[in-house]
This record gives C-alpha cells, sequence and structure tokens, in this order.
C-alpha cells in the first residue's frame, strides 16, 4: 500500500465502519467522518511537502511521483489480443494540486455537515464514499481504473442530492445523473477505441495505461484511433476528431460549459450546502482535470486543431454564465451561474495552449475550489437560519450580521478578481494567455482575452450589487421580527470552516508560486507536446 | 429386414456409446421420476421429500456436466452435440434452476393456501431438461421437441398457483401465444425441410438446399422459425407476452421465466447464427441483418417502455427485453469466437436476475405488494434490502464496480473489434444503441431507490418484522449482489472459468 491507497481507500474503510456501527453510536459517525478527512488533510500536505517539483510525469511514467502499480485485470480477448488492466496511481503537477484541495474542501464539507440530524450514518458513509471516488479519479492513469472511479462518483451524489435536498431533489437528481452518464457511457466507446489501437511496447498487450495511449508510437498502423494512415471515418468524420469530441463532451458536462450547463443550477439548487461545496469545490475540477489530462493527453494534434473552438465555448461559458447570474434573484442560482461563468475561464485558458494560460486554468480552477465553497458556504449560512435565500428578502445585513459580511465581502471580492486575491491570478494568467495566443501561434484571436475581460467586468457587477442589494441599508427582512432573531451571527464552527478557505485565497493570491512551483514542469511538458502540432 | 441385420451392432454399439455422453440428462429424468414418486408416496411422511429429490438430481446432473467428456463425439446420430460451449451453458442452466427451485420451496413455505409442491419440482426438471437438449442440439426436430419441453413446463408453472383471475389470464395469455408461435416455427421447420431435405442446420445438405431453394419463400421460412425461438427469447415483436405472463406468475416462476430458459434459447439460437452467418450466402446476410434489427429494436422498445411502469415485476419484464436486445449483441460476439463474452454475460444477467427477484420476493412479502409507489419509504426498514437492490440494479444498468458492466464492456469490445474488421456500419448503430439505451435504462432502474429512499413513507401496515423461512432467499439474493461486486472487479475469476477448453 502507498501512499495513494491510502489517501484514496481512507474514507471507504470509514464508510464501511459507519455501516457497522449500532444505531446508539450513530452521532459518531461524523466524528469518523471528519477523523477520516483530516487524516487525509494531513496526507495529502506531506505529498505536496515531498513533491519533486521537477519532475513533469503527465506522459512520462518515470517522472510520475508516488506511482503504484499493480496487475489487476488480464483478460485474453479472442484468439490474439490481451487485454491489459492495471491498478495505476500516479501524481505529477497537474493532479497533486487537485489532491490537495480535495482534501480541504472534503474536510469543509465535513465541517460544514456538522448539524445534518436525517439518516446520519448513510449521509456520512455516502460523503465518504464520494470522497474515495474524487480521490481515485485524480489519481489513476488508467484509463479503465479512472473510469470506475468516475462513474462510482455518481450515485452517492444522486443518493446525496436526491435524499438530503431540496423541493425539487428528485428532479434533479435524476437530471444531473442522467447528463453526466450520457456523457460518459459514451467516452466508454472511446476506451473501447482507444484500447483496440493501443499496445503496451514492453508485452505487445492492448493496454488501458493513459501514459501508453499519449505516445503515438503505441498506437498499430491503421488503428481505429492509430496516427499513421488512419483513415477511419464516423459519419464522415475522422476517427480522432470524433474521439477527441466525444471525450470534450464527456469532461465538458462536467465543467459544465454553455449549452451543456443546465444541470448545474438545479443540481446546486437543490443540493444540501456540504454537497454544493463538493460540486462546486472538486467536481466541477474533475471536468477541467480531464480535459487536460485526457483530451490534451491522449488527442494532443486534435487539441492543436480545435483550440479555437474550445475558446469560443470557454469566453460564451463566461459571459452567458455571467449575465445568467446576473439576472438570478435566488443567491444560491447567482453562485452557480458564476461557477459557470468561472470555470469558462478554465476552458478558455486550456485552450490558448499556451504555458500561461493552462497555467492560469489550473490557479483559477484551485481558486475556485475553495472560493465557490466558501460562497456555498455562506448561502447555508443564511439558509439553514430562515430557510430562505431570495435576494430581494433580505435588506441591511451587514448591521445586523456584521461578522457574516465581512466573511461574504471577502469572499465576494476574492471571487471577482480583485488583485490581491487568488482568483485575480487565475483570471489574469488566463488573459494574459489569450492576448499571447495569437502571436504564439496558437491561433486564439484576442477579442476572446477582451470576452474574457468581460466576463470579470460581468462578475464585479453582480458580485458588488449583491453586496449592495443584500447587505447595505436599512434593515428590513422579509419574515419580520422573526427572522430578525433567526438570523444569528456566524458561529464558532462556522468561522473555523470559512478561516482556512478565505486564508488561503489571500495566500495564494500573494504567493502564486505555491501553486505554479508544482505545476510549472508539467504544464510545459504538455504545451511543448501539443505545440508539436500546430 | 435381413440386410440391416449386419448393421444392428453397431447401431446398437453407438447408441450405447452415446448414452454415456448423456449422462447429465439422465441424471435429471431419474430425479423427474423419483420426485413424482416422493410426491406421491414420502411427502406425506416428510415433506421435503420431493425438493431433495429435486436437488439431489440437479447436483447430480451439475457434476455429471462439470466431469462430462466434451470431444464433440457424436450423439445419438449426430442428433446431439456434446461440446464445451453446451457444457457452460449447461452449468448455468443448472445453476440457475437449482436456485429457483429454492426460492420456489420458500415461497410455497408461506404461501397461502398451500398447495402441494411435489409436482411442482417434477415439473421443474422436466423443463431443464428441455432446456439441456436445447443446448445440445444442432438439429431442428430436437431443437422444436426441446422448446415444445420448456414450453410445455413453462405453462404449467405458471398456472400452478394461479388463484386469481389475473393469473389465470397470464397463464392463459402464455399458452395460447405460445402455441402460435410453435406452430409458427413448425411450419417454417417443414418448409425447410422441404426446400433441403435435411433437418441439421450445420449440414451441408441443407446449406445446399437453401441456396437453390428460392429466396423469397426460404427467407419466409427462416423467419418463421425464428419466431419460435423469438417467443422463448423474448424479443420484439415476440416479446408482448412477458409483461402480463411476469406480473401474473409467482415471483420465484418469475424469476425462472427471465432467466434460464434464455439461456438455452440463446445457445441454439447462437449456434444457428453461427452455422449460417459463416456461408457467404444471401441467407447468412439475411440472419445477420434480421439479429441486428432485432436487437436494435428490442433494447429500444424493452428500455423505453420500461420507463413507464409502476409494477417491479412489470418493470423487470421490460428490462429482460431489453436486456434480451443486448444478449443478441452478445450473441454476435460469439460469432466473433468468443463464447466466454457471451458467457460472462449470460453468467451475469442470471445473477442480477436473481439477486432482484431474490429481493421482489421479500418485498412482496413483507409489503404485500409489487408496485413501486407501495415501497415508497420502505428504504428506511430495509436499508441492507434496498441498498443491495438499488447496487443490482446499477448492475442491470451496466455501470462500474459492478459485474454488469464488465459484461457490457466486453460486448461493446467484441462488437467494436467486429466493426474495426468488417467495417459495417450497422455495428457502429449497435453499439450507439447498446450505449444509449443503458442510459435510458437508468431511469427506471433509480425507481427502486428513488421510492425506497427518496420519498417518504406512506402510512402502512405496521412493520411484522423480517418473517421467519424468508432468510435463506435474503441469504442467497445478498450472496449473488456481492458476487455481482466481486466478478466487477475480479472478472478474470469467472472468464477464466468459461475459458478452460
Amino acid at each position: 500500500m502507498g501512499f495513494l491507497s491510502v489517501l484514496i481507500f481512507l474514507p471507504l474503510l470509514a464508510a464501511l465502519v459507519m455501516l457497522l456501527l449500532p444505531k446508539s453510536a450513530a452521532a459518531s459517525a461524523k466524528y469518523l467522518a471528519l477523523a477520516a478527512t483530516i487524516a487525509q488533510l494531513l496526507l495529502s500536505g506531506y505529498l505536496y511537502i515531498h513533491f519533486d517539483t521537477v519532475q513533469a510525469g503527465v506522459n512520462n511514467i518515470d517522472s510520475f511521483q508516488y506511482v503504484e502499480q499493480l496487475s489487476w485485470i488480464r483478460l485474453q480477448i479472442g484468439s490474439d489480443k490481451l487485454l491489459e488492466i492495471d491498478y495505476l496511481l500516479g501524481l505529477d503537477g497537474l493532479s497533486l494540486p487537485l489532491i490537495v484541495l480535495s482534501a480541504v474542501v472534503m474536510l469543509m464539507a465535513v465541517g460544514s455537515s456538522w448539524n445534518i440530524t436525517k439518516s446520519v450514518k448513510g449521509y456520512f458513509a455516502l460523503l465518504m464514499l464520494l470522497n474515495t471516488a474524487v480521490m481515485g479519479v485524480f489519481c489513476a492513469l488508467d484509463f479503465f481504473l479512472f473510469y470506475v472511479f468516475y462513474e462510482v462518483m455518481l450515485l452517492p451524489l444522486y443518493f446525496l442530492i436526491g435524499i438530503w435536498g431540496g423541493v425539487r431533489r428528485e428532479y434533479a437528481a435524476v437530471k444531473f445523473f442522467i447528463y453526466t452518464l450520457l456523457g460518459s457511457v459514451f467516452m466508454l466507446l472511446v476506451i473501447v477505441g482507444l484500447y483496440f489501437s493501443v499496445t503496451n511496447p514492453a508485452t505487445g498487450a492492448n493496454t488501458f495505461n493513459m501514459l501508453h495511449m499519449m505516445n503515438p508510437a503505441n498506437y498499430g498502423e491503421e488503428s481505429f484511433f492509430g496516427w499513421v494512415r488512419n483513415f477511419h471515418e464516423i459519419f464522415g468524420i475522422p476517427a480522432r476528431l470524433l474521439g477527441f469530441a466525444i471525450l470534450f463532451i464527456a469532461f465538458a458536462i462536467k465543467v459544465p460549459i454553455v449549452p451543456l450547463h443546465t444541470w448545474l443550477p438545479d443540481a446546486h439548487v437543490e443540493a444540501p450546502t456540504p454537497i454544493s461545496i463538493i460540486l462546486a469545490g472538486i467536481l466541477l475540477k474533475v471536468g477541467g482535470y480531464g480535459i487536460l489530462r485526457i483530451c490534451i493527453g491522449i488527442f494532443p494534434d486534435m487539441a492543436a486543431l480545435s483550440n479555437w473552438w474550445l475558446g469560443l465555448i470557454g469566453v460564451i461559458s463566461i459571459l452567458y454564465g455571467g449575465f445568467n447570474a446576473l439576472a438570478q434573484k435566488d443567491l444560491k442560482r447567482l453562485i452557480a451561474y458564476s461557477s459557470v461563468s468561472h470555470m469558462g475561464f478554465v476552458l478558455l485558458g486550456i485552450a490558448t495552449l499556451t504555458t500561461e494560460g493552462i497555467s492560469g486554468a489550473m490557479f483559477q480552477m484551485i481558486s475556485h475550489g475553495f472560493l465557490s465553497a466558501a460562497l456555498f458556504f455562506l448561502v447555508g449560512v443564511i439558509y439553514d437560519r430562515v430557510h430562505d435565500r431570495d435576494i430581494y428578502n433580505f435588506r441591511g445585513l451587514a448591521s445586523h450580521m456584521p461578522r457574516y459580511t465581512v466573511f461574504v465581502a471577502i469572499a465576494f471580492f476574492a471571487s471577482l478578481g480583485l488583485p490581491g486575491f487568488s482568483a485575480f491570478i487565475g483570471e489574469a494568467f488566463v488573459i494574459i494567455g489569450a492576448f499571447n495566443s495569437e502571436s504564439v501561434g496558437t491561433g486564439l484571436p484576442r477579442w476572446m482575452a477582451v470576452g474574457g475581460s468581460i466576463g470579470i467586468l460581468l462578475s464585479a457587477v453582480y458580485f458588488l450589487w449583491t453586496l449592495q442589494r443584500m447587505f447595505f441599508g436599512q434593515t428590513r427582512f422579509k419574515g419580520g421580527e422573526a427572522w430578525a432573531t433567526a438570523l444569528t451571527d456566524l458561529t464558532l464552527r462556522e468561522q473555523i470552516i470559512l478561516y482556512p478557505a478565505l486564508a488561503l485565497a489571500i495566500i495564494l493570491g500573494i504567493m502564486p508560486s505555491l501553486v505554479f512551483t508544482p505545476l510549472n514542469e508539467s504544464v510545459m511538458r504538455i504545451v511543448s507536446v501539443v505545440s508539436s502540432f500546430l | 429386414m435381413y440386410e440391416f441385420a449386419p448393421q444392428i451392432t453397431p447401431i446398437i454399439d453407438h447408441i450405447i456409446d452415446s448414452v454415456r455422453s448423456f449422462r447429465p440428462e439422465l441424471a435429471i429424468s431419474i430425479a423427474f421420476i423419483g420426485t413424482i414418486f416422493c410426491s406421491l408416496f414420502i411427502d406425506k411422511y416428510w415433506k421435503q421429500s420431493s425438493f431433495s429429490s429435486f436437488l439431489i438430481g440437479i447436483v447430480a446432473a451439475g457434476y455429471l456436466t462439470y466431469t462430462q467428456n466434451v470431444e464433440n463425439l457424436p450423439v445419438f446420430f449426430d442428433m446431439l452435440r456434446v461440446d464445451s460451449f453446451s457444457q457452460y451453458a449447461r452449468i448455468i442452466i443448472l445453476f440457475g434452476v437449482a436456485i429457483i427451485g429454492l426460492y420456489i420451496q420458500q415461497y410455497g413455505s408461506y404461501q397461502l393456501p398451500k398447495k402441494r409442491l411435489g409436482d411442482i419440482y417434477a415439473i421443474l426438471l422436466a423443463t431443464t431438461l428441455g432446456l439441456h437438449l436445447l443446448t445440445l442440439t444442432t438439429h431442428w426436430i430436437m431443437a422444436f421437441i426441446a422448446v415444445e419441453m420448456v414450453s410445455i413446463g413453462s405453462y404449467v408453472l405458471v398456472a400452478y398457483f394461479a388463484q386469481n383471475k389475473k393469473e389465470s389470464e397470464a397463464a392463459m395469455k402464455y399458452v395460447l401465444f405460445g402455441s402460435t408461435c410453435a406452430a409458427f416455427m413448425l411450419y417454417g421447420l417443414s418448409l425447410l425441410y422441404g426446400f433441403t431435405g435435411s433437418l441439421d442446420f450445420t449440414s451441408i445438405a441443407q446449406m445446399k438446399g437453401m441456396i437453390a431453394a428460392p429466396t423469397i419463400l426460404s427467407t419466409l421460412a427462416l423467419l418463421f422459425v425464428f419466431v419460435g425461438i423469438g417467443f422463448k427469447l423474448g424479443f420484439v415483436p415476440f416479446h408482448v407476452w412477458t409483461p402480463d405472463v411476469y406480473e401474473g406468475a409467482p415471483t420465484p416462476i418469475t424469476a425462472f421465466l427471465a432467466t434460464v430458459p434464455k439461456v438455452g434459447a440463446i445457445v441454439l439460437f447462437s449456434r444457428l447464427i453461427l452455422a449460417w452467418t459463416a456461408s457467404p450466402f444471401y441467407f447468412g446476410e439475411v440472419t445477420l441483418h434480421f439479429l441486428c434489427f432485432v436487437a436494435i429494436v428490442t433494447m429500444l422498445i424493452g428500455n423505453l417502455v420500461a420507463l413507464r411502469q409502476q409494477n417491479i415485476k412489470r418493470l423487470m419484464a421490460y428490462s429482460s427485453v431489453g436486456h434480451t436486445g443486448f444478449l443478441l449483441l452478445a450473441v454476435l460476439s460469439y460469432v466473433h469466437h468468443e463464447p466466454e463474452v457471451l458467457f460472462f454475460y449470460l453468467s451475469t444477467y442470471i445473477l442480477m436476475n436473481l439477486a432482484v427477484f431474490g429481493f421482489i420476493m421479500i418485498l412482496e412479502k413483507q409489503t404485500g405488494s409489487a408496485n413501486l409507489p407501495d415501497y415508497s419509504g420502505q428504504g428506511k426498514r430495509f436499508p441492507i434490502l434496498f441498498t443491495a437492490l438499488t447496487f443490482a440494479g446499477i448492475s442491470l444498468v451496466g455501470l462500474p464496480p459492478t459485474s454488469g458492466f464488465v459484461a457490457k464492456l466486453l460486448v461493446f469490445t467484441s462488437i467494436f473489434d467486429l466493426y474495426q474488421t468488417v467495417d459495417q456500419s450497422l455495428y457502429l448503430y449497435l453499439l450507439i444503441v447498446g450505449v444509449l439505451t443503458s442510459v435510458i435504462s437508468l431511469f427506471y432502474y433509480l425507481k427502486i431507490p428513488m421510492y425506497g429512499f427518496l420519498r417518504q413513507t406512506t402510512p402502512s401496515k405496521p412493520a411484522d418484522g423480517v418473517a421467519t423461512n424468508s432468510h435463506i432467499v435474503y441469504g442467497f439474493a445478498l450472496f449473488f449482489t456481492l458476487l455481482l461486486l466481486l466478478f466487477g472487479l475480479f472478472p478474470d475469476l469467472l472468464l477464466d472459468f468459461f475459458r478452460q477448453p
């Protein structure tokens, strides 16, 4: 058992122990969950500190760190084909920051679940199962293993939204499930195609190893996704382009990009606060991570071909998400749409195919990870108290809940990209990348960078306007006196959960190298791989 | 008369030799007689005697099948074909039948009014014999006899416990539909025999005859034959009996109908497809196109109609129709010389269904209903049961980490390989429809946890605790669910078994 296996399966172990707890001890499930997530955070911190930042990873197994490889499934398929599936884990600059982020956000989620009373055991067990799946997705380097973890994420989320969610929880849960599954089953077909095309040079067997899939030399000549002499077309589209598109759509649903984003507002609004935190903080990042690691890693030629479209989708997501956020009356919906807008930056950054842009995209994912977690937690604070989160039902909260207002103000300013906060770094690098793209020759026009800047402007508008509408002016609540007494200021527990997230936003805003240093080599490797196809 | 005399000795020798390859079936036949004897004379003194005789027979047949010499010897003048393909199929069948026998025994122990169960085991054994023959033969007459043995046995099984109008109606529908299909099949067979003069569908004589016969007529004859097989398999458009019969029949019988007969029929169908698609002539193409078309339509209709079902047994009926479509895809992988893929899918399918129907039996007993809305909030009362049922549902959808996922992945892999080598867009459509229907199926399998966990409890009868006797069924169903997880994580365990030469 290496570090990563412990990291992945520790929560699963905790979940199993929880299920064995007698009914009388059900309340101790949350302590178990807390212990497991704290242990995970410590472990991920250890991994971060001992991470060798000179190693690039990406497409070379030797430069991955904490690698674990076990032979898992060996199937003889047909007469001449051997199917090779490994239990293969490893970290590089792309996955390490996301592992740390996941550990932080999971801890926040457990902290914010403290007041759950409905079937506590089941709730925390599902949360821990989800935790296992998320960690597994970020560590897996075998496509089969990745897919297993990727799908295992869905079911706990379905239940967490469906059982502990709001009024329309059934609808939201099913919609979320179906959307993601629709993307991922087609991904399965691409996986099958890839596996047929790629052989492990050492054994000659067909393999699910992602790193082998990234090496053009491992593709059979004239194989379905092969590089050399590939005449395969499906419905008139070249096979490699179609494979790239299907994988991209599967992950883009998670990100989410604009035409495929409609599950997100519903899921967020109906989900309980901790699940919103996990959704926004971690699961959206699975999409961005998948696009970087898998779409671009395995199909760099197609990424170079289609990055103009990816950039366009990114810009549309930024602007559309921003305008929609402006129009929302429900605070949680507003933040959900702001997520769409902010994740658009990730896509735009990836599409630039420049070091600045991709680094910015990764940074934006990290920064948005804990900022959106903090935002959703803050919404949860007032929703817990009065079960309402309509912006117009609150006014003058600043004088009524001063502490809360301070936290909200910091989170809002950090999110809208004020210099000194982490979101600024991420968005600035993405826009720098987009501006440079034309001169470096990766083909994104400058107006996309302008579009991104307008997105930042929009985020300032909706965040500040919300601040003005809800927090300033004469104190007045829809619920009158009852609400005024219910709306108490932040408790110590809530502050403890919020401090680290906002502290991280400031620390990373001042010292972005904390993320950039481990990231840099890996990003440069990706860029160098892709640039040979431009 | 006299000129035959010198041949009598070799003929008798051959028959005696053949009997050696027929031992599993003989064991079943002996158990059949023994079970009738027990139910007539011994059940009065020891209630479980007929069940014991049934179980001993199945286990003996299983042992004999497992140790059987499968060197593809000519058995009974080529009427039977004892090969490893049928060996695995028969092991799966015997496994399924043993479990269903157990379910029936448990069902009978709490079913009111009490009815003698001795006969039903005998019928189950006779049906098993028919299924065995179905997997063993390439001869049309034998196949027809086997199909009829299975059908008649199934009619009796469905009608055996019938108490109310609905159950009798189900049995009646089943009989009428089944006899019509059998008549069609027989007519098709007579046409085939007329054209070819041969009744073995792997024989060269039949191939030659088919080539010579007028295309339209022999195509028609083929389609008639497929009607008979289609009825047993339950693919569209011969699926219309399934929902009513599944709903009306007692749950263990439904479990039977949903599982083992499909194994027998799919084995026969696979042999047929393999024999004919190998030939470059029109009927090979007709069969292949028919197979692909039927697979697509069956997957679509089965899964789409299942969306509207509120009764869990009806839902499982349409789910089994959808899975039949998928099984037809698996047949293609057999044609692709990967029988282990077909067997993996079949055994996974049987495990899933046995688990789900086991849970349904318990739920039916506890709540007195098979309607999903009546399970609202029952997840709190039976958390383990509903978790396991959800897991089995996930396996039916084909999501990891279940063996349903591996089964679907293997089938996709196989079809994809076919697509690559043959490059027919037909296979691509099969893949796309297979994938899409998996997503559709998620909707209705999710109904089970949706009602169980998401919906609130409806005011219902007070819980009477987990009743006695059902814990054996419960234990088995849970065990099968665990197996689904185990084979999902380590498919080698099962695949290696099917890969032994």
